[in-house]
């Protein structure tokens, strides 16, 4: 009851706040209703930048592609191909935001292969390609060899913009005279977005957006296309953008291109970062602040600072133009706060240590209990499918080169179906290039990968999770900034099915699938042993855990083949007694197929049915742990010539 | 920086020569601005947004430095060999100082938001209005007067400057990155900044330097534009800064070699746009060529391949 007083008492003020304006002559609605329009435009940027994690540098052009499109479509004069037949405004803003969204998907398109600053620059590139090609539209002459195609044709009013705008029309309602409208107007379509982010956030798609940001090459690992999510990101955050830009352009009946600069760009990513990128309640705290300090607050003191120089007599004031100062302003705000609050004025603090999550702890603190077979959860044993013919994996002449090194020499490698097979050599021998080579996350120069009889080879890594093949990283690669029990929905993402319409509309269906995910998860956390930890930061992890939450993550996509690259590197011996439990009760009573690097060897040769052994790139070995224990090649290699009499000292048969 | 070539007296080969000549002065500025952003990006991968507003006050403040040692019109020749290369020093320590500082007071934060302030004090400092760049070097057509060639092709010694100017700044700078152990730190830093503090390398010493470094290129920028095309403007160094940049991704950033082809080829490319195409599309057509280069070679020409570790 207390919790709903607040927002409640929100809405209430915002319902007031023209009346009061009116009644106290005020006269701020029209800067505040301009205010809102930008923070629309800012939760839009917040999508791209906030939640997918990809810097945005030219948001505005997909403002400008909003504010066009309402512009050429809608005003009665000039412009358009359609010449005065203007369309109506409620159709205009759909096709608007129709546009925008468009061509978010071209502008993402090409950024896609391309990373952080790299991309932040292309989209820099567009944001500045957009308002040229609006300006030099106004007056277009092809003229080839004499031969004039077009002639001074004018495509968006070039410099002088589009005027008049045609405004909205609602019987009885005043959108020519008064500003109230089109404050309700903005509020409606605002709370609207609003709504629809926050259920977007909460959904299948806001993870995968999340996970992208956090790791992207660990998300593709586990199932998260990329492609489609950030090209989903960038259409729909561009499409907010198109609201905007329609509703700005009827507001101001009038569009130049001036409006839509790289400064703008700029502004918009300062109301993001000012209030804190991800959180919808900072990004519009941080517009609502800029816009008023720019709008109100510095006009205001200009006339205070002007009224004292003239009483002063100080002629230096008396002229003086604070909102030539704006950007001095801004800049001293935003390095102010970054200082202060680095996570911005509403978001999320972080971790108190800035240590890596590895630094943390480590070790875990408490001793993991063993897993237990009555807890495996029981969506995952009907998933096992009962061992047939054949192996589950079949690698043949796998070879990888990285310049001139040979990284994987033609090597060939079985997994029979529900068999734990062992991966082991000295540091460098490929082992690990072996592992992304077969789940796509490098390209093989040669060979042949067949999974479950279907070739591998060409596709992308989220496509083979999706096949069944799940994998772990050397280093932990979690999503840090995700909680524990997210980290594992992302993990069901490619065994989920909810569409954006329906992560915006939550229809049953949807509802059931996300309340079955989410029981799953728990179910899958309580049996690695991470019960009770679901809303725990995944960075804040004991070093333990975070394997764990790694294997059960991977176990989330529902695999039938395992890669557990060195699962019990820096964990104490009695970790790893439980870990190595845990990999065999899963390939007993799930017939789940293991491959398994790894550098303890009494792991290894204790849970493995056979071993592959690679040194430079080659296969030098395979066999049963016993005869690779007497391989010479290996004990020449990798073992080391002590092992021999060392495995006699401590009695082998355990 | 100047509209189109407009001399119909020039058949098509000599307006082609005027302009790469022209692309080549603009682009060996772009160049020295680019390795700026390029060696800060390569130790810390950070765009410094502040770096071209250091250009423009570079130029602000070599004008300053000229006004301070009385010279206000075209130098003498002993002018020349003794007070230019004194007002390169001395521009070059100041923004380099300049630089030092932007750093230490905003090294965390967003270095963006530093640009606008930058801005906003040289439109304090000098004025809205564009400003005049005093003539301090003697413009000479070297091929009529000097050798005595009727040709329609202008070269200048204001040409020659550039060339010259900048062609031992970057002689030495490679020199200084390669051969120097405050070159070496800087590479070490660049590649793994906490090995390299484990190997002794003071790594915020040698951010600062190269700080320094790249303040200091940004400043002789400043300084040769201010003489080149004598007029300066607040808003300049976004423009140019803007330009710049692209040149550097467009290079590879982190690559000093990569800034320089890439500032060339931005100048080539400038220069090129504005005559056979329309000045007015020059940016739309230089970011469309660099988006085309990074979609198809994402580490720009000479970048080199980062390669995501498993």
């Amino acid at each position: 009851m207390k919790r709903a007083l607040g927002p409640a008492a929100l809405v209430v003020a915002l319902l007031l706040y023209p009346f009061l304006d009116r009644a106290l002559g005020f006269q701020t609605v029209h800067a505040v209703s301009d205010g809102m329009i930008y923070v629309l435009l800012a939760l839009g940027l917040n999508i791209v930048v906030g939640y997918a994690g990809l810097l945005d540098l030219g948001y505005a052009a997909f403002f400008a592609i909003g504010a066009y499109a309402m512009a050429l479509l809608n005003s009665p004069v000039l412009g358009s191909p359609l010449y005065g037949h203007a369309w109506s405004f409620w159709l205009c803003i759909w096709i608007a935001a129709a546009v925008s969204a468009l061509l978010g998907v071209a502008i993402g398109a090409p950024t896609l292969r391309v990373r952080g600053d790299y991309l932040a620059i292309i989209t820099l590139g567009f944001g500045e390609i957009i308002p040229v090609a609006i300006r030099n539209l106004g007056d277009i002459t092809i003229d080839i060899g004499g031969f004039r195609l077009v002639e001074r044709l004018n495509l968006t009013g070039g410099e002088n913009g589009v005027n008049p705008v045609g405004r909205p029309y609602l019987p009885g309602v005043p959108f020519e005279t008064d500003p109230m409208p089109w404050y309700f107007l903005i509020l409606v379509i605002g709370a609207a977005s609003l709504w629809a982010m926050n259920r977007l956030r909460d959904s299948r798609l806001g993870r995968a957006w999340m996970a992208i940001r956090e790791d992207e090459t660990a998300a593709d690992c586990t199932g998260v296309n990329p492609v489609s999510t950030k090209l989903l990101a960038f259409a729909l955050g561009a499409s907010f953008s198109g609201f905007a830009g329609s509703v700005y352009a009827a507001k101001l009946t009038a569009i130049t291109p001036g409006a839509f600069e790289f400064q703008v760009s700029i502004m918009l990513l300062c109301m993001v970062v000012l209030g804190g990128a991800g959180s919808l309640r900072g990004v519009i705290l941080g517009g609502m602040l800029i816009t008023i300090f720019d709008r109100i607050v510095l006009s205001q003191s200009t006339s205070l600072v002007r009224w004292l120089g003239r009483t002063a007599g100080v002629p230096l004031l008396a002229s003086m133009d604070l909102t030539l100062w704006r950007w001095f302003f801004f800049g001293l705000g935003l390095v102010l706060v970054m200082l202060l609050r680095p996570q911005g004025l509403a978001g999320r603090r972080r971790g108190a240590t800035a240590l890596a999550p590895a630094e943390v702890e480590p070790v875990a603190a408490e001793p993991s209990a063993p897993p237990r077979v009555e807890a495996i959860p029981e969506w995952l044993r009907e998933r096992a499918v009962s061992p047939s013919a054949g192996p589950i994996l079949e690698v043949r002449g796998l070879t990888k080169r990285f310049g001139g090194v040979v990284a994987l020499n033609e090597v060939d490698l079985v997994v029979p179906r529900g068999a734990i097979i062992g991966l082991i050599g000295p540091n460098g021998a490929g082992k690990t290039t072996f592992f992304n080579a077969v789940t796509g996350l490098v390209r093989a120069d040669g060979g042949r990968v067949v999974f479950e009889g279907a070739s591998l080879v060409g596709l992308r890594p989220n496509a083979i999770v999706a096949r069944g093949i799940a994998r772990t990283f050397q280093s932990i690669r979690l999503f840090p900034e995700m909680t524990v029990l997210e980290n594992v929905l992302v993990g069901e993402h490619c065994r989920l099915r909810a569409t954006v319409y329906g992560a915006v509309r939550r229809p049953p269906s949807v509802r059931a699938e996300e309340r079955r995910a989410r029981e799953r998860g728990r179910a899958l956390l309580a049996f690695v042993g991470l019960g009770g930890k679901e809303d725990d930061r995944a960075r804040n992890l004991p070093y333990g855990d975070q394997r764990r939450l790694e294997i059960a993550r991977a176990l989330a996509t529902e695999p039938r083949l395992l890669l557990l690259d060195e699962p019990t590197a820096g964990m104490n011996p009695r970790e790893t007694e439980t870990l190595t439990d845990l990999i065999g009760l899963l390939r007993r009573e799930l017939a789940l197929s293991v491959l398994l690097i790894e550098h303890d060897m009494e792991v290894v040769m204790r849970i493995s049915d056979r071993i592959t052994v690679l040194d430079y790139g080659t296969r030098i070995a395979e066999g049963t742990p016993a005869e690779i224990q007497r391989h010479p090649r290996v004990i020449e290699a990798y073992l080391g010539t002590g092992y021999e009499q060392e495995l006699a000292a401590r009695d082998v048969p355990r | 920086m100047g509209g189109p070539f407009e001399a119909p007296h020039l058949n098509w080969w000599e307006v082609l020569v005027q302009q790469t000549i022209n692309g080549l002065t603009r682009g060996a500025v772009f160049a020295l601005i680019a390795m700026g952003y390029t060696m800060v990006y390569g130790i810390i991968e950070l765009i410094n947004f502040a770096h071209g507003d250091v250009f423009m006050l570079g130029l602000f403040i070599s004008l300053f430095w000229f006004t301070m040692l009385g010279v206000t019109k075209t130098l003498s020749i002993a002018g020349l060999v003794t007070l230019l290369p004194l007002v390169f020093v001395l521009t070059m320590l100041t923004t380099a100082a300049l630089n030092v500082a932007i750093d230490r007071v905003a090294y965390r934060p967003l270095r963006r938001s530093l640009s606008f302030m930058l801005e906003n004090v040289a439109l304090l400092w000098k004025g809205p209005a564009p400003i005049a760049y005093p003539d301090v070097f003697p413009s000479v057509d070297i091929l009529r007067e000097w050798f005595g060639v009727d040709s329609a092709i202008f070269v200048t010694t204001k040409d020659v400057l550039v060339i010259a100017a900048t062609i031992p700044l970057m002689i030495a700078l490679h020199y200084f990155v390669t051969r120097t152990r405050w070159g070496k730190a800087m590479r070490a830093t660049a590649q793994d900044r906490e090995t390299a503090q484990a190997m002794g390398i003071d790594v915020e010493r040698t951010i600062l330097v190269t700080f320094f470094v790249g303040g200091a290129l940004a400043g002789a920028a400043g300084l040769i534009q201010g003489m080149y095309y004598n007029i300066g403007m607040w808003w300049m160094g976004y423009q140019a800064g803007l330009r710049a940049f692209t040149a550097a991704v467009l290079g590879g950033i982190g690559s000093m070699g990569g800034a320089a082809l890439g500032g060339l080829v931005i100048g080539f490319l400038s220069a090129w746009s504005d005559q056979y195409i329309s000045a007015r599309w020059t940016n739309a057509i230089v970011f469309s060529i660099l988006i085309l280069v990074l979609v198809f070679r994402p580490h720009g020409l000479l970048g080199e391949r980062a390669v995501d570790k498993a």
